[in-house]
């Protein structure tokens, strides 16, 4: 069984094992054998993924707190916490282990720091109607969390809307500065801006530095950057970036098990007065250290940083060969699978990490969430694809351009994502079922007696579909080359 | 419009679980029937239950193989303990998970915490699954309440100071919690001195009346009683029916019983007790991992408006359905209840033959250790559950908390005994008093021979004139 790396993680000692060679081919597909076989799991944003050899070192921290939980609890937790939080401060470039906490997810670090906003609009440190800043696109437990502690505790909300699909970063940059000055308007006082630093759905990479940068020049009091997704897939360093608050969860792109998060809250100019909801004895220590301890529950999948640090190692490059790879690969299957389809990507390359957004065929006419919802039930169910798909409404000037045809327009899109286990049949797969499910939709309408026409989609040639024509209230087919 | 589903067969991996059909994602099965080859569930479901065999002696030794050889583990009221069955099954709900999340998520977690709540209604006696609520650990359940009572002091639906009353004996992370969400907030807080050791209910029964009297003086209004059922650290059962009963009289608000030990070592039973809010683990006495805890909240005419302080987008839809869902981690260890209930049916008399035996054989070994060494039991013997406070021998000069942790540290590190001490002030003019209790536990996997080795290494520290002042710090 082995004991847990003690000794040389304890001391931070950076001697790794002798035989650091690299990961071939079958031992990564054993550390992730237990994925579901014939399934083209494309969605690693997700819930992220684990490999064999990370589970079994929990387990083995699982196993010595069932062993003796009282010597576990005095003796081993806090000191491998603080290990923990220590290689995460070097990971992110943070200036001191006490702004390192170690939490469970990104919805816990916001439900903290937004607690901290309901407390100061409860106190009167905010006067009523002082806003919190958010872009339109931001997760749905942040927004709850946001109508939670701020809303309720009387604080405006100004929601930033971000254009999608984008050509630049610019896009956004502008778009945020418009968002923030009317936020801004009528002397409302700008408590909090949270940012994204890639956003859940649509999935971009947001250029944080840059909008951390404009909401100081905007005197907004402090700045949340939610970066679920953002370690293990881009570059993070919170010093660089400049955020007051930083969250991201390692158990989505670093391979640690579900879960496992840091918050990163900057000490300067003051530490802020942050605290975890769950209330224990170490109440008053500091957020790093109450959220060591908030009650009797499994601390392992905290614990496993140093072993995941070992097996990203055994990766060229480590992470930033593997994000590389990742974002290379990912866009490259996107490129492809809108090639196929006669799509395009929702944003340019740059602008994903390893996740892309790939429009979906519009004849297969995604026309609200609850279809995108439903055919990504039905690829699961019926094709063995695990996908997010995104319903992104048309915009009228996008309309007009398609002279009122509104059945042409990308308003699904998929998000994919590429991790260390996935292989170029995964994207193939869902190539296949979309066109399948195209080449169906075909078939049905045809015997339905819909009269075909010929037309191209933005000058692509695509594969055909429905497009109901309303001037004459007939449903036309679409015939692809 | 899209496509309908008819066109397609349903995806028929060899792996593919039977939750995957193509039926709605409503057909919540409420037991774990899985077509799933790759993963075997050790229970059936409810309709098919055969007869549990008994537990046999060495199948039990097995069960609790893990736990830690040489060390006299009698402190099974701090971490509890869970059998390796039931871990077995918590690694079995990982993995689904792992295997395929998304699918876990979508078609499996809810039916599975839904089926959790179920047993747990059952268990205790309540009204209605609305008011079961799972969550990570009686610390959790205390700031979900609390926290509520936060907004209400915010929201001006109580008056500043008005009053909380807890036990001068309220668990540490209890306390701080009340500090955090009512003193911070404007509440006043009321602590009830209790007397240890103890004789009887009454003296319990007693300075609770007089503390709620000062709660309600100077016109204030008693806004939350906090109800120890079986305290912590000195440990006793607490007669939490009447103490209920004397709140309702006397006109408080809510009552919150904090329970955190009590199901699987006492009797628990939500329309016999009659309080707002109650929680217990199921980590401790209930076989469970770690970690899993109920919390329930009765259903009244007042809305009692709670919220899981980690919000996710089911933020609104009730606790229990909050709870169920605060953002992506591992909910294995709420899940293993029908296993839990499979195990317990193996000894006699279910969990409350289990508890039975468990308080006769902890008063027993109790009052074997008072009687060498010449001390006594904290309280009688019915107001031990399964675990009971031996009185330690004064000449160990246990005289500061420090000294009891010391000793307490000694006694793991160098006799391989697990027991949590208590430091007791002595009242003035106390001859020769005790002030150092052991808290002994009982569980399934205890022998005589844990507390003989606690026997004979407090007699060892006797003989050898130890007393804490020798201990460094």
């Amino acid at each position: 069984m082995g004991e847990p790396y003690e000794d040389s993680h304890l001391n931070g000692d950076s001697k790794k094992p002798e035989l650091s060679f690299f990961i071939t081919e079958s031992q990564l597909r054993e550390e992730f054998a237990h994925h579901q076989p014939l399934v083209a799991r494309i969605n690693n944003g997700s819930f992220g993924s684990c490999p064999a050899s990370i589970i079994a070192a929990q387990r083995r921290w699982q196993l010595k707190f069932l062993q003796q939980p009282d010597d576990f609890f005095v003796n081993h937790l806090q000191s491998h916490i603080l290990h923990s939080r220590t290689l995460v401060k070097h990971l992110i470039n943070a200036d001191d282990v006490d702004e390192v906490s170690i939490v469970d997810n990104a919805t816990t670090a916001a439900a903290i720091v937004l607690q901290h906003v309901g407390w100061a609009f409860a106190k009167g440190r905010f006067q009523k109607g002082d806003a919190v800043v958010m872009l339109h696109c931001a997760f749905q437990a942040v927004k709850k969390s946001i109508e939670a502690y701020v809303t309720r505790a009387g604080g405006s909300v100004v929601v930033v809307q971000l254009p999608f699909p984008l050509s630049s970063t610019e896009e956004i940059v502008v778009a945020f500065r418009k968002g923030l000055a009317r936020g801004k308007a009528n002397g409302r006082k700008v408590r909090l801006a949270i940012i994204d630093h890639i956003t859940s759905m649509p999935c971009v990479v947001i250029p944080v530095r840059e909008l951390v940068r404009i909401c100081r020049e905007e005197g907004v009091d402090q700045v949340f950057v939610d970066a679920a997704h953002a370690i293990g897939s881009v570059h993070v360093d919170v010093k660089d970036i400049g955020a007051d608050f930083y969250v991201s969860n390692l158990h989505k792109w670093f391979f640690c098990p579900p879960s496992v998060a840091f918050l990163h809250c900057r000490k300067l100019p003051v530490m802020p007065d942050l605290h975890h909801p769950v209330v224990s004895h170490e109440y008053g220590n500091g957020l790093a250290i109450e959220s060591a301890w908030i009650g009797t529950r499994d601390y392992s999948s905290q614990l496993v940083v140093p072993e995941v640090l070992d097996f990203i190692d055994r990766f060229e490059g480590g992470i930033e060969g593997i994000r590389k790879r990742n974002h290379d690969a990912v866009v490259q299957m996107a490129e492809m699978l809108a090639k196929a389809w006669g799509t395009n990507l929702g944003s340019p390359p740059d602008m994903c990490p390893s996740m892309a957004m790939v429009g979906l065929p519009a004849s297969l006419g995604i026309s609200s969430d609850a279809d995108a919802s439903k055919l990504r039930t039905h690829l699961r169910d019926h094709f063995g694809v695990e996908v997010p798909l995104h319903y992104q409404a048309p915009k009228e000037n996008e309309i007009e351009a398609e002279n009122g045809d509104r059945d042409s327009l990308i308003t699904g899109y998929a998000r994919i994502s590429h991790q260390v286990y996935n292989t170029v049949d995964d994207y193939h797969k869902f190539r296949d079922a979309i066109n399948q499910l195209v080449q169906d939709m075909i078939k049905v309408l045809q015997r339905m007696g819909c009269r075909p026409i010929n037309k191209t989609h933005k000058g692509h040639n695509h594969e055909g579909g429905v497009k109901i024509d309303s001037s004459k209230g007939e449903k036309l087919l679409v015939l692809g080359d | 419009m899209f496509l309908s589903r008819s066109l397609h067969k349903p995806f028929s991996a060899t792996a593919s679980s039977s939750s995957s059909s193509v039926s709605s994602m409503a057909s919540h099965h409420l037991h774990h029937q899985n077509g799933d080859s790759t993963i075997t569930t050790t229970h059936s479901p409810p309709s098919k239950k055969l007869k549990a065999t008994p537990i046999t002696p060495s199948e039990l030794l097995a069960e609790f193989s893990h736990h830690h050889p040489s060390t006299a583990r009698i402190n099974n009221g701090s971490f509890g303990s869970c059998p390796a069955s039931i871990i077995a099954a918590q690694r079995k709900y990982q993995l689904q998970y792992l295997q395929q999340p998304d699918d876990f998520y979508f078609n499996r977690l809810k039916p599975y915490i839904l089926k959790t709540r179920s047993i747990i209604k059952d268990l205790i006696n309540a009204d209605h699954v609305d008011e079961i609520s799972v969550v990570d650990n009686a610390t959790t359940a205390a700031a979900i309440v609390l926290q509520h009572i936060t907004w209400s002091f915010f929201e001006s639906k109580f008056n500043k100071g008005d009053t909380a009353v807890m036990l001068h004996y309220a668990y540490g992370a209890v306390k701080k919690s009340v500090q955090a969400y009512v003193t911070r907030a404007g509440g006043e807080v009321i602590e009830v001195k209790l007397p240890f050791p103890l004789k009887s209910n009454d003296e319990i029964i007693t300075e609770f009346k007089k503390a709620l009297e000062k709660g309600k003086s100077n016109g204030r209004k008693i806004r939350l009683a906090v109800i120890d059922h079986v305290t912590s650290m000195p440990c006793v059962v607490i007669p939490v029916k009447e103490l209920v009963k004397i709140c309702r009289d006397e006109g408080v608000d809510r009552i919150f019983v904090d329970a955190a030990h009590a199901i699987g070592c006492a009797e628990v039973d939500m329309q016999d007790i009659g309080a707002d809010f109650y929680t217990s683990n199921l980590h401790k006495w209930f076989f469970c991992p770690p970690s899993v805890a109920f919390l329930y909240s009765r259903k009244t005419d007042k809305i009692a408006d709670l919220h899981h302080p980690v919000v996710s987008h089911e933020y609104g839809n009730g606790l229990a359905v909050e709870s169920a869902w605060i953002g992506t981690r591992d909910y294995s260890a709420q899940l293993v209840l029908p296993e839990v209930m499979d195990f317990l049916s193996r000894f006699e008399g279910g969990i409350d033959g289990i508890r039975k035996r468990n308080h006769e054989r902890v008063v027993e070994m109790g009052e074997m250790l008072a009687a060498v060494w010449g001390t006594h039991l904290g309280s009688p013997p019915k107001m031990c559950a399964s675990l009971a406070m031996v009185g330690m021998p004064a000449c160990l000069g246990i005289s500061s908390d420090s000294d009891a942790l010391k000793l307490r540290t000694h006694l793991r590190d160098c006799f391989g005994i697990e027991v949590p001490i208590y430091y007791r002030a002595p009242n003035d003019g106390e001859f020769n008093p005790i002030t150092g209790y052991a808290r002994i536990s009982h569980q399934v996997y205890n022998t005589t021979e844990d507390y003989y080795k606690f026997r004979d290494a407090v007699n060892k520290l006797v003989n050898d004139a130890f007393t804490c002042a020798l201990l460094s710090d």
